[in-house]
C-alpha cells in the first residue's frame, strides 16, 4: 500500500534461527508491538491522546497492515519477513536502528532516535529500513478514512 | 452505485467468454490464430484489430476483472486490486517506486489520461540511431489519428483545476509555455480519481473500449491468469503455457493450461514483457534483452499556497510545460517534462518526507497543497542507458536502474525550476521532494540549498508510472530484440506490442505512443496472418 518495502537483509543469518515475524498471514506476537511501537513513533501527534481510543486505533492500524502486507508479491513479503524478524533480534536493532531497548519497552523518542539513526545512516541498507518502515506505517494508517478529517480530506466526491 | 451503466456486467450477462478467477477453471488447453499476453495498451490496440479481421484470439491478464462498479475512489480498493506488487513495485535498490497497472486494461485502466503522440525529437533520434526509418511523424500520423478517434483523444475544455492551474500560472510568470494536455476521455465528470480506476467509465481505457470489442467478437480473455512462459523450438513459438494466481498474484494451483496459437503477442507492458521472454530462455544472441528499460525518473516538488488547491479534485493532469526539455540538446544533459498529478492521502503520505510532528504539519496543510512532477527524459545519452530487467529465484522481475550522476544532474535541475515555477505562482512554502531538504520560503535561498544537498538514491525520491524499453526495436539484429514490424528477430512467429519496443524513453506520457504505434504494428500482423483488412475506426 504505497509502502517502500524491502531489504535484501545480507548476513541475517542471525534471522534464520528465530520464529518468523511475518508467517503470510498473520505478524508475530513480538513484531506486533515492534509495529505498535514505531506506529506511536511514526505517527505521534495524529493518533488520539486517550489511551482506550489510541489502543484501539493501534489494533486497527495492526489489522490494516497485515492485509497490505499479505497483498504484496511473495518475494516483498519475504524481505519484510527478514527485516521485521532481524529488527526483533537484539543485534539486529542494534545494528539497524542503534536501539538497545527491547521494543515493547522503548519509549517514543528511544524509537524516534532509532529511525533517525537509520534515515540519516551511511549505509544504504539502514535509509532503505527507515523507508520501509516508514511507508508500511503511513500507507496503512492513511488508507483508512477515519483518519482523513484530521488532514482537510474529504474522501471521494459522491456519485448520486 | 447510482445506476450507471457497467459495460463489463453487461458484456458477461451477453456471454463473453471470460474465464479464470471468479470467472471459471482455466481448462487444461486451448488453441488459437493468436494468443495475447497482457491486456494493456498495446493488447488491447491488438485485440480489437484481430478480432475484427476475424481472427481467433486469446487474451492472458494476470489480474482482475474489474470494472466501474468496483472502482470506490479508495486508495485502500485500488492498489491492491488494480497495481502491480500492490502500487509498491520497486527498483531493486528502493530507490524508484514504480506504478504500473495489473488489471483488466492495465495501466491504461489507472494512468491520468495524458495524450501525447511520440513527440518528434524522439522519432528522429529513433530512426537516426535505430535505423527506424519509417518512424516518421507523416508516416504515423493517420495511425495515431485513428487511435485518437477511436479513444476520444481531444482537448479538454474544462478549466484547469488549481493543482494545474498554478503550473500554468508559475509558467506564465517565468514567461515559459504551458499548454493545455489532451484527455482520452468522453464525458468525465472531473472527479480526479483516474488513478484507482474510472467510477463513471468515461476515460477510454482499454477496459471499456478496445477489449469489449474483442469480447463480442468472440475473444477468450483468461483472467488472473500468469503466462509463465513460450514454449518454442528453432525460430517458432508453438504455445504459452499459463498458471491460475490470486488477486494478490501468489499461484492458487499448481495446474498448467497450454495455449497453443499459431502466433503469440507479448504484451505485458515493459519489466513483464521482456521478463516473459527470459523465462522462456528465447534466443538472445545480442544480450539485449531486458536492457535499456527506462523510466522517465520522476522527481517532485510540493508548495503550499495561501488558497485551497485541493489536489484531489478535478481532472488530474490538464496542463504541462516541455520547455526544460528543449533547453539543452536531446543527447546533453536530461531535459524533462513538468506536470502536476493529483494528490490523494496514502500517495501523499508515502512520497512527503518525514514523520512525526514534522509529518503533521504537512498534512495539517494538505488542503492548500499542490505538487509538481518533472519526468526525466531517459535512453539519450551514452550516460543513460537505463535499467536492465532480470528475474529472481521464483522467476518474477525486478529491475536494476541505477540512478547515477546524469540522471541526479537532471534531478537537481529540475528541482531548480520546480521550486523557482512554486514561488513565480505565489507558493508561501516549497518542499522539494528529497528527504533532507527542508521547508523554504524564497525562491534563492531554495536555489541555494538545492545545491548543496547531496543527490543520493534513496534521499532524493524517485518515482515512475512509465516504463518503457527492454525489448528494444531496430533495424539490425544486433541493435534491437524486435524488429522495426514489432516481431522478434530470432522467433518468427512471435511479436512484441508495447511499450517495451521502444529503443529509448519517449520524453512524454507514454499512453498514445503505444497506440498509436501499436495500431501500425498489428495492421501489419493482420495481413501477416491473412485475415480480413480492419481498422480501430
Amino acid at each position: 500500500m504505497g509502502g517502500a518495502v524491502g531489504l535484501a537483509v545480507a548476513g541475517a543469518g542471525v534471522a534464520v534461527l528465530m520464529p518468523r515475524a511475518w508467517d503470510g498471514a498473520r505478524l508475530s506476537v513480538g513484531a506486533r508491538d515492534m509495529m505498535r511501537a514505531l506506529a506511536l513513533a511514526v505517527l505521534e501527534d495524529r493518533l488520539p491522546s486517550e489511551p482506550i481510543a489510541r489502543r484501539a486505533k493501534l489494533d486497527d492500524f495492526l489489522t490494516r497492515l497485515e492485509s497490505a502486507l499479505a497483498s504484496f508479491p511473495r518475494p516483498t513479503q519475504g524481505e519484510v519477513n527478514q527485516l521485521l524478524t532481524l529488527l526483533l533480534t537484539a543485534p539486529g536493532r542494534w545494528a539497524l536502528a542503534g536501539l538497545r531497548t527491547p521494543w515493547a519497552q522503548a519509549g517514543i523518542e528511544d524509537v524516534q532516535a532509532g529511525l533517525n539513526a537509520m534515515r540519516h545512516a551511511s549505509l544504504g541498507l539502514r535509509v532503505q529500513a527507515y523507508h520501509a518502515l516508514r511507508d508500511l506505517t503511513h500507507g496503512a494508517y492513511y488508507a483508512e478514512a477515519s483518519t482523513w478529517a484530521d488532514m482537510g480530506y474529504p474522501g471521494p466526491r459522491p456519485l448520486a | 452505485m447510482s445506476g450507471l451503466p457497467d459495460p463489463i456486467e453487461a458484456g458477461l450477462a451477453r456471454g463473453w467468454k471470460v474465464l479464470g478467477g471468479l470467472h471459471g477453471a482455466l481448462p487444461s488447453e486451448l488453441a488459437c490464430d493468436v494468443v495475447i499476453v497482457g491486456s494493456g495498451a498495446g493488447a488491447g490496440i491488438t485485440a480489437e484489430l484481430l478480432a475484427k479481421a476475424g481472427l481467433s484470439i486469446v487474451i492472458v491478464e494476470e489480474g482482475p476483472l474489474k470494472s466501474s462498479k468496483d472502482f470506490k475512489q479508495r486508495e485502500a480498493d485500488a492498489y491492491p486490486t488494480l497495481y502491480q506488487e500492490n502500487a509498491a513495485r520497486k527498483t531493486s535498490d528502493k530507490a524508484v517506486h514504480i506504478l504500473q497497472g495489473r488489471c483488466v486494461g492495465g495501466s491504461t485502466t489507472v494512468n491520468w489520461t495524458s495524450s501525447f503522440r511520440t513527440p518528434a525529437p524522439t522519432l528522429a533520434w529513433w530512426r537516426e540511431r535505430y535505423g527506424l526509418s519509417t518512424y516518421e511523424e507523416a508516416a504515423l500520423s493517420p495511425w495515431f489519428l485513428q487511435a485518437e478517434q477511436r479513444l476520444s483523444v481531444a482537448p479538454w475544455l474544462t478549466p484547469p483545476n488549481e493543482n494545474n492551474d498554478i503550473l500554468r500560472r508559475g509558467a506564465l510568470q517565468m514567461g515559459i509555455t504551458a499548454p493545455a494536455i489532451l484527455r482520452n476521455v468522453k464525458g468525465c465528470w472531473n472527479l480526479g480519481s483516474c488513478g484507482m480506476g474510472c467510477p463513471t467509465n468515461a476515460k477510454q481505457s482499454m477496459l471499456v473500449t478496445t477489449l469489449p470489442a474483442a469480447l463480442d467478437r468472440g475473444a477468450t480473455l483468461l483472467v488472473q491468469t500468469r503466462a509463465l512462459k513460450l514454449e518454442w523450438q528453432g525460430s517458432r513459438a508453438s504455445a504459452v503455457l499459463c498458471h491460475a494466481v490470486g488477486v494478490d498474484g501468489a499461484p492458487t494451483s499448481g495446474a498448467l493450461t497450454r495455449l497453443k496459437a499459431r502466433h503469440v503477442v507479448v504484451a505485458g507492458g515493459a519489466i513483464n514483457s521482456p521478463a516473459f521472454l527470459l523465462r522462456s530462455e528465447v534466443p538472445d544472441p545480442h544480450g539485449l534483452l531486458g536492457a535499456r528499460t527506462f523510466l522517465h525518473p520522476t522527481v517532485l516538488s510540493s508548495a503550499t499556497f495561501k488558497q485551497a488547491v485541493h489536489g484531489w479534485d478535478g481532472a488530474p493532469q490538464t496542463i504541462y510545460s516541455d520547455h526544460f526539455l528543449g533547453v539543452h540538446a536531446i543527447d546533453g544533459p536530461m531535459g524533462y517534462k513538468l506536470e502536476a498529478p493529483p494528490l490523494h492521502p496514502v500517495i501523499f503520505s508515502t512520497t512527503a518526507a518525514g514523520y512525526g510532528v514534522e509529518m503533521t504539519e504537512k498534512l495539517r496543510a494538505f488542503p492548500q497543497t499542490h505538487a509538481l512532477i518533472a519526468l526525466l527524459r531517459d535512453g539519450f545519452h551514452a550516460q543513460s542507458p537505463g535499467g536492465r530487467v532480470r528475474l529472481q529465484s521464483d522467476g518474477s522481475p525486478t529491475l536494476d536502474y541505477p540512478l547515477n550522476d546524469h540522471v541526479m544532474d537532471g534531478a537537481r535541475r529540475a528541482f531548480w525550476s520546480m521550486a523557482e515555477l512554486q514561488f513565480a505562482a505565489g507558493a508561501e512554502t516549497v518542499m522539494i521532494g528529497h528527504d533532507h531538504a527542508p521547508t523554504m520560503t524564497a525562491w534563492r535561498e531554495t536555489q541555494a540549498m538545492i545545491n548543496r544537498l547531496p543527490m543520493k538514491p534513496l534521499l532524493t525520491k524517485v518515482v515512475s508510472a512509465h516504463v518503457m524499453g527492454g525489448c528494444g526495436m531496430a533495424a539490425r539484429a544486433a541493435d534491437g530484440v524486435v524488429q522495426p514490424d514489432g516481431r522478434h528477430w530470432q522467433l518468427d512467429n512471435v511479436s512484441v506490442h508495447d511499450g517495451s519496443i521502444f529503443p529509448t524513453s519517449i520524453g512524454a506520457n507514454p499512453q498514445l505512443s503505444i497506440y498509436g504505434i501499436v495500431n501500425r504494428l498489428a495492421a501489419s500482423l493482420v495481413t501477416q496472418l491473412g485475415g480480413q483488412p480492419a481498422s480501430l475506426v
